[in-house]
């Protein structure tokens, strides 16, 4: 029952404005044969998490958004963005900004860490309103597919950096630039401000592996009502200078996913520039 | 197209099978073989076009005797093994015999064989492995469960499947391996319908992963297409039904309550033990976490097939 899309739509209706309706009507998402895709995602769950995340996006964090016209309509494509906050909030509120800022609304597939997959309710609910597991072939399925990814390169020792470390790079992985060269899809760099203030993290707990692989340790208990600042950057586009084949060529790929750290970190500047305090 | 022979015969997927071929007139003959000796209760259709033999194929003598006896003497040419051990209960030296030597013995036999051209193997999805950071969409270099604690279900299947890749382009036949998915039908040997029919149903809390169901039809429809080709390999044939576990426990109609993935074994362990259900937790257990849904694409590229018949699902 807690499942159902049934229920997820009634709570949709019932906690979503006109608007959350507006974008239910309008989403395009593959339909397996049941409603679903084949990775679990169902639009009634979309909805919720639509209806969900709005006061968090509108009232809490209040995000603005730069550069949304630089998303693709359709067609394969990946987010490329800096991690941080301790919890996955960034993830929702960028999620969200791609919902808003794209006509029809564009239903954008995080790809979240393996351990995520491990955690009863969560991965169920992730995986409804379109996260997927971290492996290679997940996100090739996806981009062959014409989807929208959302991929954090520093992963999840971004999300768990020092405070003292806010808005540097962690080690910057290159998955998806190998992915985005071997599939000739655009990469938008994208920078998220405010997020690295939410939870200053003041050290971690390592655990063994094969599950959560840390337990946080906050300087508070829930994220503060920072202010969220979005940018998005102009499209990477290596097809024209790169060919399929340079995916298995590593300096290719190194040189491919500095270029977009650099435009990333590019976008940070201006943000942090930009911006007239963290509250 | 010649004669073909089919093991597993009196299996569903025998039976459609055989139905198929006895209304193909390019089919000269069907040769049927399964280990029940009583072939007149089996109620096989009656053609002259159509022969039933009893073969333990745990027996390799009973093997070659049928491949060089009745199968030449029809001049088959396409071999389409079906026969596997379907209770994971029942383990030990004759099962790996039957599951694992009879594909050995068929496809060494076949090399010398007058006439055996090409040989079918029908492999399952359960050979792929199942974890949290491998794909929900599996294709078909995804990895193989050769875990070593593995039930002999899986083991035996993997080494079948194997052994059948391990010989194409060595033999004289050409090889195909279809990885079928799940017919959620009685006598297929699926555990998900042995899931669904049990008396309760329990599942993992928490957890609702991506199921992909086939009916018999369509996985008939996926080997008559691959005996009518010459490509040889390796095929995901997926079923047209994909959707989450909790969809297929509702449209089932089936009584199922989300517990903790710790009581589940000794749960499941109980129901086979007072109501003699064969479904076993241990072979399913990643997948009731983390899913698997077959990628057919190879398969509709080369075959041309494509699932198109959904399950009668009893509570649309």
């Amino acid at each position: 029952m807690a499942f159902s899309p049934v229920f997820a739509r009634f709570l949709a209706a019932a906690l979503g404005d006109e608007h959350v309706t507006e974008r239910a009507k309008n989403l395009d998402v593959s339909d397996a044969g049941h409603g679903f895709d084949r990775f679990g995602l169902h639009p009634d769950f979309i909805a919720l998490s639509d209806a969900i995340t709005s006061p968090l996006y509108e009232k809490y964090f209040r995000v603005t958004s730069n550069g949304s016209e630089h998303i693709p309509a359709s067609g394969p494509a990946i987010l490329a963005a800096n991690h941080s906050g301790v919890l996955p909030v960034d993830g929702m509120m960028l999620y969200a900004d791609v919902l808003r800022n794209t006509h029809p609304p564009r239903v954008v597939r995080p790809v979240a860490d393996y351990f995520v997959s491990t955690l009863p309710l969560v991965s169920t609910l992730f995986a409804r309103c379109g996260v997927v597991g971290g492996s290679r072939g997940n996100a090739r399925a996806l981009l062959g597919d014409g989807e929208l990814l959302m991929i954090f390169p520093e992963g999840t020792p971004g999300i768990s950096k020092h405070f003292s470390r806010r808005y540097q790079l962690q080690t910057w992985r290159q998955g998806h630039a190998e992915l985005a060269i071997r599939h000739q899809a655009p990469v938008i760099p994208v920078a998220v401000i405010g997020a690295e203030e939410q939870m200053p993290s003041l050290g971690k707990i390592p655990l063994p592996k094969g599950g959560l692989p840390f337990i946080p340790i906050p300087a508070v208990p829930i994220p503060m009502p920072v202010q969220y600042h979005i940018y998005y950057g102009e499209p990477l586009r290596f097809d024209e200078e790169y060919t399929p084949d340079d995916a298995d060529i590593p300096e290719r790929v190194e040189e491919a996913a500095a270029r977009v750290a650099d435009a990333v970190a590019a976008l940070i500047e201006r943000g942090l520039q930009s911006r007239k305090g963290v509250f | 197209m010649a004669s073909i022979l089919v093991t597993g015969a009196t299996t569903r997927l025998g039976r459609s099978l055989i139905e198929r071929f006895l209304s193909d007139d390019a089919v000269s003959h069907v040769v049927a073989v399964s280990h029940e000796p009583d072939s007149e209760a089996l109620q096989f259709p009656q053609s002259d076009r159509f022969s039933y033999h009893c073969v333990d194929l745990g027996k390799t003598r009973q093997v070659h005797d049928m491949l060089f006896g009745p199968a030449r003497d029809h001049k088959v040419e396409v071999v389409v093994h079906l026969g596997h051990q379907e209770d994971p209960y029942i383990r030990g030296r004759r099962v790996h015999m039957a599951s694992v030597e009879a594909v050995r013995s068929i496809l060494s036999l076949s090399d010398r064989h007058p006439t055996i051209r090409r040989v079918i193997l029908r492999s399952y999805a359960e050979v792929y492995r199942v974890r949290m950071d491998l794909p929900v969409l599996v294709t078909e270099d995804h990895p193989l469960n050769l875990s070593s604690t593995a039930p002999q279900y899986v083991r035996d299947r993997v080494e079948a499947d194997l052994t059948a890749c391990a010989r194409m382009g060595l033999v004289k036949a050409s090889i195909v391996v279809l990885r079928c998915a799940e017919a959620l039908e009685s006598n297929t040997g699926s555990q998900l319908y042995d899931f669904l029919n049990g008396r309760i149903s329990p599942r993992p809390a928490g957890f609702d992963p991506m199921i992909n169901v086939a009916s018999v039809d369509d996985l008939a429809t996926a080997i008559e297409r691959a005996t009518q080709g010459s490509e040889q390999g390796v095929f995901n044939i997926p079923g047209y039904d994909t959707l989450p576990l909790s969809e297929v426990i509702r449209k089932w109609g089936a009584k199922s309550f989300p517990l903790p993935s710790a009581l589940l074994r000794p749960m499941f362990r109980l129901q086979h033990l007072t109501t003699g259900s064969t479904f076993e937790y241990d072979l399913n257990q990643h997948r009731m976490h983390f899913g698997l849904v077959l990628d057919g694409t190879r398969a509709q590229n080369v075959l041309g097939y494509t699932p198109s018949n959904a399950i009668q699902w009893p509570h649309q």
